[in-house]
């Protein structure tokens, strides 16, 4: 018994060095990026870098300033809601589908539009939404943005799906239950960790994704991501504005993140079913 | 259940899961057809400089075979796809399993744990430009403070891939390792029990029991990570626009180039849409993979 | 040869714009097209930025609504492109680079033609003999004015007076001097990079041909690529020796962000790079007093300094360009450039440069005055070719990129690096 203590130790010690080790690896840059947004620009690019510095809110204040970043970051949030709100709708019930009959092809299907380089749709993409008069409108920019989230949602739900045992199905139906009830009621809460690890990962994309709203956009929709861009240019590179943009538009991710995290540790498992 | 009742059911079935995948597939089919029809048609023209433009059948197509630049993209996109997955799949797992032993973590920590792919990947390559650069980067003073020797990182035509798959995976290997933790949790914790009832090692479980259990969640990983490695460009694109020379001039940037800077649209379709047929070839081998993984 | 071309070709225009211009100045109105909305798509670059902080004064001016959509040079481009391609009327005024895609554009019928507009329907004080002959020559294709220069810029000679003077070094005059100064301060200080400039592949046409046009080489000689020329060795081995021997490690990936960070930071001791990243050096005061400026010096056929500018267009597909043109009008009139040059943008116009105001603001700094004097250099003696004079000169860029990377990398002798090139380039000239 003292060696399964010893070795239990041994393996929580192991793993805390492991997990300092990675954190710093993961989180070193960020941290550079964050740190620098508080920098001058030219002290984001001096040598030696300087890890003492004194600390200024110039770049947020210059950010805020020369950009709509409020407008901007709103813009943002409609589209990305509104494309994973979108993906989630539609996902779910075609993951659902696929992983019960196991009839992959709509998966794939979904698929297609991220194998192809996102350049192919920007122009017959702009024609068709130009015809119809919907360049710059949010639903243009959303239907576009659902193109990527849409995959994502499946992918990532199928295995999820995959795991629940056919028997918890089987049960249900041969209790009367239509199959969209077995979805709502029975494998959907099953699955709650996949849902909120799919969510987050198509709001990370969609909120990302830039090529779309440069053709779709305008003016007035245009999102927060083309504002990272804008700093990054000849005569006018600014490294802290740039820092300090990134370190915004990086936040809202974050911040959903750290809220779905209960539901990404705790979801129901498997071990509540196998009654 | 009666016999004539069990035919019935099983239609009703059908057709409820056709209505279940019907709206993802049709919005799906509404978006793309257009574009993927349009595109075929332009690989089979050629326009002039004046953009007049003339049917030319296959010519693209030749001309694509017999083009050296889109060999050598097409090694460089092998190759950096390859190594990036490696990396990503094995250390995703690796990060997975810690994160899934430290479940006592608070929840903030635990997010920037998985941090770097939020970032967009336009900061991420300009962030990286700076920390990489050979004269005024972090990188190459942290080297030469423990006396190793400074490295070209991104300007040297050898080192550039392996250097773009090291930064590609800084980002996205939290990212795999987000979609092995929900297999994870999601293992029944019965097998496990078992496992430690017969007195089995860690590695022997993880071996034997875990990693069986977590093929189809990581073979799902590697789908989502190929679709992109496969297209690989906003690093490239920020940090080295293919260089140095073509060392890094992936089929998705040299696409690019083709179409919106030297406005060849006939070829450059051509070119995306081989791109496009190379990672739907590798979806499918994957998908295989999936198939004769699943439990 | 070139410089000598552009004097010529100038003359014509000028007694054309002068003859008819006064005689329409009476009757204009500003306010004709009141109401109307104008979509001007922006290089968000300085440039744009100085002339949309006057935007108001526009709206007032003309009773016209002006939409901006700004975005960062790369992505302007990428939307233009879409944009032109689907025939869409979108876009009114958008901002180009006649030097660099200029053929391009005019090929595909993109732009629409200024040469009536700038003739007939201009104010009183527009002067468009004012600006820069040269850049009007630049934007001038097939016999027709495509677009109205913005500002004036090119490569200049970044230097540290300090450090020529601890190594006993005098300011260079000619590109033999330069090498030699390299050399000297490579020896007397290892801290500092004696020479950068461009490396990356897509960039360097942009400096390489201010060298290439001071040695007194051509692009294209006899409708067939020149870089095996004798000069053109002399220059492609020059430019990557430099870069090569005393160029910062890395260099072939080095653009303007990192020449002027590693010269900001003082870290190089020459910089030979665009004149807008002046602001950008200048950043943090660290090189304000130490910094000397000039064209890049000369060589055998003296200096010929590459000069360019952005310009206003008028989308050929809008629906309302004589509206347009009044944008385009009133951005490129003498009193917007002025007010331009005061937040510090070169102007096309010599007699903008020579302005009291903005000669006082000059004054104010001794490395303004040599960035000014530089640039009336540039002005006046300066070529627009960056890259071949062809259309696909954007293409024309990567192969001459290539060789110089080559040769940087020493992955070829500079017969087989100038040869492969020619090859390729002598397909892209028959393309024309």
């Amino acid at each position: 018994m003292i060696d399964a203590a010893n070795a239990d130790r041994w393996i929580r010690w192991l793993n805390t060095i492991q997990l300092v080790l990675a954190g710093a690896l993961i989180m070193a840059p960020t941290v550079w990026m964050v740190l620098s947004s508080f920098k001058p620009s030219f002290e984001v690019t001096a040598y030696p870098p300087t890890l003492v510095f004194s600390p200024t809110l110039e770049n947020y204040v210059e950010l805020t300033r020369t950009t709509p970043f409020l407008s901007y970051a709103l813009n943002s949030l409609i589209v990305t809601v509104g494309s994973t709100a979108l993906g989630l709708l539609f996902g779910i019930p075609a993951a659902f589908a696929v992983s019960w009959t196991r009839i992959t092809w709509p998966a794939i299907l979904t698929l297609a539009a991220r194998m192809a380089p996102g350049t192919l749709f920007l122009l017959p993409w702009y024609v068709m939404f130009r015809q119809i008069g919907m360049i710059g409108s949010y639903t243009a920019l959303i239907l576009s943005h659902a193109v990527i989230t849409l995959p994502i949602v499946i992918w990532v739900l199928l295995p999820s799906f995959d795991a629940i045992p056919r028997s918890v199905f089987e049960a249900a139906q041969v209790d009367g239950c239509s199959v969209s009830r077995i979805l709502w009621r029975i494998a959907m809460p099953l699955v709650a960790s996949g849902i909120a690890v799919s969510a987050i990962l198509a709001f990370v994309f969609s909120w990302n994704y830039f090529l779309f709203a440069l053709v779709l956009s305008n003016g007035d929709t245009k999102t927060l991501i083309a504002a990272a861009f804008n700093f990054i240019g000849e005569g006018s590179t600014q490294w802290g504005a740039l820092m300090a943009a990134a370190t915004l538009i990086a936040l809202p991710p974050l911040v959903l993140a750290a809220l779905v995290q209960r539901w990404l540790v705790s979801g129901l498992t498997l071990g509540a079913v196998k009654g | 259940m009666s016999d004539t009742a069990a035919p019935l059911t099983q239609d009703r079935q059908k057709l409820e899961m056709a209505a279940l995948s019907a709206p993802g597939v049709l919005f799906t089919v509404a978006m793309i057809a257009f574009p993927v029809v349009y595109t075929i048609w332009l690989g089979f023209q050629t326009f002039s400089s004046t953009g007049k433009q003339s049917f030319a059948g296959l010519a693209n197509y030749s001309k694509l075979i017999s083009d050296v630049e889109f060999w050598h993209g097409l090694w460089i996109t092998i190759a950096l796809f390859v190594l990036s997955l490696v990396l990503q799949l094995v250390f995703g797992v690796w990060l997975a399993l810690v994160l899934f032993h430290a479940r006592r973590l608070p929840g903030i920590v635990r997010s920037l744990f998985i941090s770097p792919f939020m970032m967009p990947p336009v900061v991420a390559g300009m962030m990286w430009l700076v920390i990489l650069d050979p004269s005024l980067g972090a990188a190459n003073y942290i080297l030469q403070s423990f006396g190793l020797p400074p490295s070209d990182w991104l300007a040297s035509p050898t080192w550039v891939i392996p250097t773009v798959a090291l930064i590609d995976s800084w980002q996205w290997t939290p990212y795999v390792a987000l979609i092995v933790l929900g297999g994870l949790q999601s293992l029944p914790p019965s097998v496990y029990e078992a496992a430690q009832i017969d007195g089995a090692s860690p590695l022997k479980t993880f071996q034997r029991i875990t990693l069986p259990l977590l093929l189809p969640t990581i073979v799902t990983a590697a789908i989502l990570r190929s679709v992109d490695l496969l297209r690989f460009f906003d690093i490239i694109y920020i940090t080295t626009q293919g260089g140095p020379g073509n060392a890094s001039n992936t089929l998705n940037i040299y696409g690019f180039r083709v179409g919106f800077e030297f406005f060849n649209i006939g070829y450059a379709s051509a070119l995306m849409l081989t791109l496009t047929a190379v990672v739907f070839g590798a979806v499918l081998a994957f998908n295989r993979l999936r198939g004769a993984v699943a439990w | 040869m070139k410089a000598r071309m552009l004097a010529t070709h100038v003359a014509l225009p000028v007694l054309v714009i002068a003859a008819s211009g006064q005689a329409h100045a009476a009757d204009f109105d500003w306010m004709k097209f009141k109401g109307k909305t104008i979509t001007f798509l922006a290089n968000n670059n300085p440039v744009a930025q100085a002339l949309l902080t006057y935007k108001a004064d526009f709206e007032k001016l003309t009773g016209m609504t002006l939409k901006v959509d700004g975005y960062q040079e790369q992505q302007m481009r990428q939307r233009l492109v879409t944009v032109m391609n689907a025939n869409s009327d979108e876009v009114d005024v958008f901002m180009t680079l006649p030097s660099r895609e200029g053929e391009q554009f005019a090929a595909a019928g993109w732009y629409g033609d200024l040469t009536a507009m700038a003739k007939n329907d201009v104010a009183k004080d527009y002067d468009p003999n004012g600006l820069s002959q040269a850049l009007l020559k630049a934007a001038t294709f097939n016999g027709k004015l495509t677009s109205m220069p913005m500002n004036l810029e090119g490569p200049i000679f970044y230097y540290r007076t300090d450090i020529f003077k601890k190594c006993g070094l005098e300011a260079p005059k000619t590109i033999k001097d330069v090498e030699a100064a390299a050399e000297k301060i490579k020896a007397c200080d290892s801290t500092v990079t004696p020479f950068v400039s461009r490396g990356l592949k897509p960039a360097v046409a942009y400096t390489f041909s201010n060298m290439l046009h001071n040695i007194g080489g051509t692009y294209i000689a006899g409708g067939k690529s020149n870089l095996c020329s004798a000069k053109g060795k002399e220059a492609l081995d020059t430019y990557s020796r430099l870069l090569r021997d005393f160029g910062p490690p890395g260099v072939v990936n080095y653009s303007f962000q990192q020449i002027s960070a590693l010269y900001r930071s003082g870290r190089a001791a020459m910089a030979f790079e665009s004149s807008n990243e002046l602001r950008t050096v200048m950043e943090g005061g660290a090189r304000l007093k130490d910094t000397g400026l000039m064209p890049f010096p000369a060589g055998e056929a003296g200096q010929v300094p590459t000069t360019i500018g952005w310009g206003m267009a008028v989308s050929s597909h809008s629906k309302q360009p004589d509206a347009a043109w009044y944008f385009v009008q009133w951005a490129t009139s003498p009193e917007v450039q002025k007010k331009m040059a005061l937040q510090g943008i070169a102007p096309p116009r010599p007699s903008v440069a020579k302005d009291p105001e903005y000669r006082k603001w000059i004054d104010e700094e001794p490395v303004r005055k040599e960035w000014q004097a530089a640039l009336d250099v540039l002005a006046t003696k300066g070529s627009s070719e960056v890259g071949y004079p062809i259309v696909a000169n954007p293409q024309s860029r990567e192969f001459i990129g290539q060789a110089v990377q080559d040769l940087i990398l020493k992955q070829k002798p500079i017969d087989q690096a100038c040869a492969d090139a020619d090859k390729a380039l002598d397909a892209l000239i028959a393309l024309n």
